[in-house]
């Protein structure tokens, strides 16, 4: 059948074929079974007695006509072209199925297939392919290939059977040729559909660069990455060059593209096996960190290195939250004053996070109030002037982001971007400087003081954040508690020292076998030549057995004594009196550690004692001596 | 276009001897290729494969319709047993095609 060959319409009724039909029945026996027939429609058609051919009814011609182009649709579903060969091989007719353009832009008519611009055949397979039409045989699914003048390529299968007349001669071929073009490509790309669905299926984006740094294929996750973030890597798809890109990148805190570029040559030139860069890239969602990667590939002609960008944002902000946690804690550990450690600490989280300023408020119990202890900001005039305004403020409990803070013992944030969104930073500014701000809890056992932070980069901190800000908070309000502490039993010690100089002339302290390990002030003994020795050791010391003995039994029994009193022998050969008053001492556990006590030089009070004991002794020896000369002489006389 | 359906091997109970029939036919015309269903599964259900059916195209065959007498198409003819018998239309009534073939349900 020649698809080709236009149909007929169908007769409508009163045409001439209507009237030759009307007339054919007409020569029905009226009543039979044929004419029953056809007043309840069950027939096609009505032989023509005379000539014997077939009359159709005119739904039937119709029922033909519209089988007939359904078929022809079909057809032109099946191929493309239909084409005829003469006896001697040559087109002479090439018709596209459904209207379609001729495949050859130069004619064939004429021509043979071998004489047309094909280029997969060699002259072998082409005198295999005329023995086929020299046997006559059909031939299925020759597939040829030739290159259009736009210089795409065009696949063709050709099929065709052999034509011959009513007296059996070879008239020549026909047959059908369909564009296999987009299937041949789909059957070339097969080979690499499982690895790029393996390559689109990775989170991380991959791109492969070429000699010259060109990016010759990247997954899906490079296209998002690509269009959805700012700096190295962005834009650059497929076709682009990644070379140029990172060598035109400007070198930020972030980003050295050039410091990429370098490495990317390294791995391609092959100095280098693999190139590292940890970089980050600023978004409107945040700031993210990637790992760059760079691998070379060896053994290929155009492929020369595999770039892929792992989204390390999470583990980054990790690493730097706990080194922001471990900087504070040195920051801590290394400050001696509470004020320094405040602003080194603030500082650290300043500059990890990349906020402006942060300013430490403490709960003033005799105020009421929080008030300004201390702050660091960048080197700025607004941040300097937005501090000094900061050192006058108090924020009553509940009062401003400081004070309901302080209140609930709950982190709060203000991000920068919140304009329009019900909050006014306006109102705020005095705490945020009209930016973004984040305020957390200092605490030790309960809420001391609040740590406030404001920078246009505040941003909603995540799980994470929350327990650095809590860490922070905890650690910095221990700190503060124990300093706290220190400086009050630092005051409490001067307090005691002042006491103790005014009470007594020097400070001892022995350890568990009675031996001096200190002695302060002006002691009657020394220090350099006394350390190491008991009391009853020292040199010069004039005290009787009895006295030690007594005095060993209460530093055995560990009592506590009392102006006990010994004297001393001075070169000159004066004796010098003084007053020692010692208590034991224990340690954490109960185990006695020692003695400790003070001495008071008693030689004034002693010499006057003992001068008035002298004189007193005087005293009596003169009354003694005078009374016989006062007696009355009336008892001598009496006795005498 | 001729086509012939022989006698194959029958499964169950069969007719002695096979029906020959001829169905007269014009191409895909409507009622022609409902005639063709509808005698197929009359054969099938009572036939069981015993027959021998013939279908002709008239229009391939015009001589052939008017040497066997043939008015219309569809239209069945059944040439044995005898006695012959001839059925006109689309051969929706079962009835009048199975008493055309001498079966009696």
């Amino acid at each position: 059948m020649d698809p080709a060959v236009p149909l007929t319409n169908p007769a409508p009724f009163g045409t001439d074929v209507d009237r030759v039909f009307k007339k054919a029945i007409l020569r029905l026996v009226k009543g039979g079974p044929e004419r029953l027939a056809i007043e309840a429609g069950q027939i096609d058609a009505i032989i023509d007695p005379g000539s014997g051919n077939a009359i159709l009814l005119p739904a039937t011609q119709r029922a033909l006509i519209e089988h007939k182009a359904g078929f022809r649709s079909l057809i032109g579903l099946a191929f493309d072209w239909y084409w005829e060969l003469d006896d001697h091989y040559r087109f002479v007719s090439h018709r596209g199925a459904t209207g379609a353009a001729d495949a050859f832009e130069e004619g064939i008519i004429g021509k043979a297939l071998w004489e047309l611009s094909i280029d997969n055949m060699s002259e072998a397979d082409w005198q295999t392919h005329r023995q086929q039409l020299e046997w006559r045989v059909i031939f299925r699914d020759l597939e040829i290939r030739r290159v259009d003048r736009a210089g795409g390529e065009q696949y063709l299968s050709i099929s065709g059977e052999p034509i011959f007349d009513d007296r059996n001669q070879f008239k020549g071929y026909r047959g059908i040729t369909r564009d296999i073009t987009e299937r041949r490509r789909a059957a070339a790309q097969e080979p690499h559909r499982f690895d790029r669905a393996i390559l689109d299926a990775l989170e991380t984006p991959i791109a492969v660069l070429g000699q010259a740094g060109a990016v010759l294929s990247a997954n899906q996750a490079w296209d998002r990455f690509a269009a959805s973030h700012s700096g190295v890597g962005a834009g650059v798809a497929a076709g682009s060059n990644y070379l140029a890109v990172c060598d035109e990148a400007c070198g930020t805190e972030q980003v050295d593209g050039r410091a990429i570029a370098a490495g990317i040559r390294q791995v391609i030139g092959g100095e280098r096996a693999i190139f590292r860069y940890d970089y980050a890239c600023d978004s409107p969602g945040g700031r993210s960190w990637f790992a760059l990667t760079v691998t070379g590939i060896a053994g290929n002609e155009k492929a020369c290195a595999v770039v892929s960008c792992e989204d390390i944002t999470e583990r980054k902000s990790g690493e730097l939250l706990l080194g922001l946690e471990f900087t504070v804690a040195r920051c801590l550990a290394d400050a001696g004053a509470a004020t320094a450690a405040l602003k080194s600490v603030i500082r650290a989280i300043c500059e990890t996070q990349g906020w402006n300023c942060g300013r430490y408020f403490c709960m003033d119990q005799s105020a009421g109030a929080l008030r300004f202890i201390e702050s660091w900001g960048v080197p700025s005039a607004v941040i300097e002037q937005f501090l000094e305004k900061s050192r006058g403020m108090l924020f009553r409990p509940g009062a401003g982001l400081a004070g309901r803070v302080y209140q609930s013992g709950q982190p709060l944030w203000i991000l920068d971007n919140a304009r329009g969104a019900g909050v006014s930073l306006t109102a705020l500014a005095p705490e945020t400087g009209e930016e973004g701000a984040c305020v957390f809890p200092v605490t030790a056992d309960k809420v001391i003081g609040v740590l406030a932070f404001s920078s246009s980069r505040v941003r909603e901190p995540d799980h994470r954040m929350l327990q650095a800000m809590q860490s922070i908070g905890n650690q910095l309000g221990r700190f503060l508690q124990r300093q706290q502490a220190a400086d009050a039993l630092r005051r409490s010690e001067m307090r005691f020292r002042v006491l103790t100089n005014l009470t007594s002339d020097w400070y001892w302290e022995q350890d568990r076998d009675f031996r001096l390990t200190q002695v302060v002030g002006c002691s009657a003994f020394g220090t350099t030549d006394t350390l190491g020795l008991t009391h009853w050791d020292l040199p010069y010391v004039v005290l009787a057995d009895a006295g030690w003995a007594e005095h060993k039994s209460q530093l055995a029994a560990r009592w506590s004594f009392c102006d006990f009193e010994v004297a001393t022998v001075r070169p000159d050969g004066e004796h010098a009196y003084y007053s020692i008053s010692g208590e034991p001492v224990y340690d954490e556990g109960g185990a006695f550690t020692g003695y400790c006590g003070t001495g008071v030089d008693i030689t004034e009070r002693k010499r006057a004692e003992i001068e008035l004991r002298e004189s007193e002794t005087r005293m009596r020896a003169a009354m003694a001596g005078a009374h016989p000369v006062g007696r009355r002489p009336s008892r001598q006389k009496t006795s005498t | 276009m001729a086509r012939k359906k022989k006698d194959r091997a029958a499964s169950g109970p069969v007719a002695a001897t096979a029906v020959v029939m001829v169905l007269y036919i014009t191409d895909s015309g409507p009622n022609s290729v409902r005639a063709v269903a509808n005698l197929e599964a009359i054969c099938k259900e009572h036939l069981q494969d015993n027959f021998r059916l013939e279908i002709i195209d008239v229009l391939q065959y015009p001589l052939r319709a008017l040497a066997d007498g043939i008015v219309v198409t569809p239209s069945l003819a059944k040439l044995f047993p005898l006695p012959t018998a001839t059925v006109v239309g689309n051969l929706s009534d079962k009835s009048d095609v199975l008493r055309a073939l001498g079966i009696v349900e």
